[in-house]
């Protein structure tokens, strides 16, 4: 019993550590057309999450976590990397027949020029199925003032 | 002091260690399932000739641009439709203006375009975004570069 107990426990263990990599924190915009879908549904994607850098508006990082054949990390990237990246995942993606996607999960604060370079990066690449992450709002605000 | 006697086997009392465990697995169980908001997505295929693509300068003709310019350094933004500032300056009043449109016979598939300026807040692009989803348009572009809506072609 304590030893299916133990398997229980790594399992439910790494299960977590694998929903932590889905939901990097990230404090998503809130969207009342948001589609709740299994990740399997979005299937071959590269997901880039955006936060401000800093208590400055003017600068955000772009975080990709990825799993490196050990352990899931967490990896900043390079504006000027991101095409690269793209056109690799695209690559793969296109040897298995998928269509690849770029999920992009930027911070409700960042300004808009932080995700156009993401955007930008996805053109360049030829990756044309961008997806953005937004938290589910089951009533609209208030007015819905901008 | 107890003698070792043989033929009498000593076990280990297992249960502290079992309810232990019970409680870690309860905790994981917990971690892994428990979703206390709900998070989902908008989705948009980029448009070779119109949206950001390899940022080349293509004239479009879009039904619906949108045009969001920033007030007060992020605080809040005024919202143009066409290059005319919206009555009704507020998201709602842009689903209500797009919501309109489409009732009026307006092709779901036809381009709704956003576009912002560099410092308005990702929160309100979405907001427009949320807004002509909800009303029902399924193209949605984004423009890269921004001009302030009177300030020429």
């Amino acid at each position: 019993m304590v030893d299916v107990l133990m398997c229980l426990i790594i399992f439910f263990l790494l299960a977590s550590k694998l929903v932590s990599a889905e939901h990097f924190p990230v404090n998503l915009p809130w969207a009342m057309a948001a589609k709740e879908v299994e990740s399997r549904e979005l299937g071959a994607r590269v997901t880039i999450n955006v936060r401000k850098a800093g208590a400055s508006d003017e600068s955000a990082e772009y975080v990709v976590v990825d799993w490196d054949g050990q352990q899931i990390v967490e990896r900043l990237l390079q504006p000027e990397d991101m095409e690269a990246l793209l056109r690799s995942r695209a690559q793969r993606a296109g040897a298995t027949g998928q269509e690849p996607r770029c999920v992009i999960r930027a911070d409700q604060d960042v300004q808009y020029q932080h995700v156009e370079v993401v955007l930008r990066a996805c053109g360049k690449a030829n990756v044309a199925h961008v997806v953005f992450s937004a938290n589910k709002l089951e009533a609209a605000p208030a007015g819905g003032a901008p | 002091m107890r003698r070792f006697e043989p033929g009498h086997e000593t076990v280990p009392n297992l249960a502290p260690m079992v309810d232990v465990i019970m409680v870690l697995l309860v905790f994981f169980l917990l971690g892994a399932s428990l979703d206390l908001i709900k998070q989902g997505v908008l989705q948009t295929e980029l448009n070779e000739q119109s949206g950001p693509g390899a940022g080349v300068a293509v004239q479009i003709n879009p039904l619906v641009r949108i045009a969001l310019e920033d007030v007060n350094h992020g605080e809040s933004v005024n919202i143009y439709v066409m290059e005319e500032p919206l009555g009704e300056n507020t998201f709602d009043g842009l689903f209500r203006f797009l919501d309109a449109r489409r009732r009026a016979g307006a092709d779901p598939q036809n381009m709704v375009v956003i576009g912002a300026e560099t410092t308005v807040r990702w929160r309100h692009v979405i907001q427009a975004m949320d807004a002509a989803v909800r009303a029902g348009f399924k193209n949605v572009q984004f423009a890269v570069s921004f001009r302030t809506p009177g300030a020429g072609s």
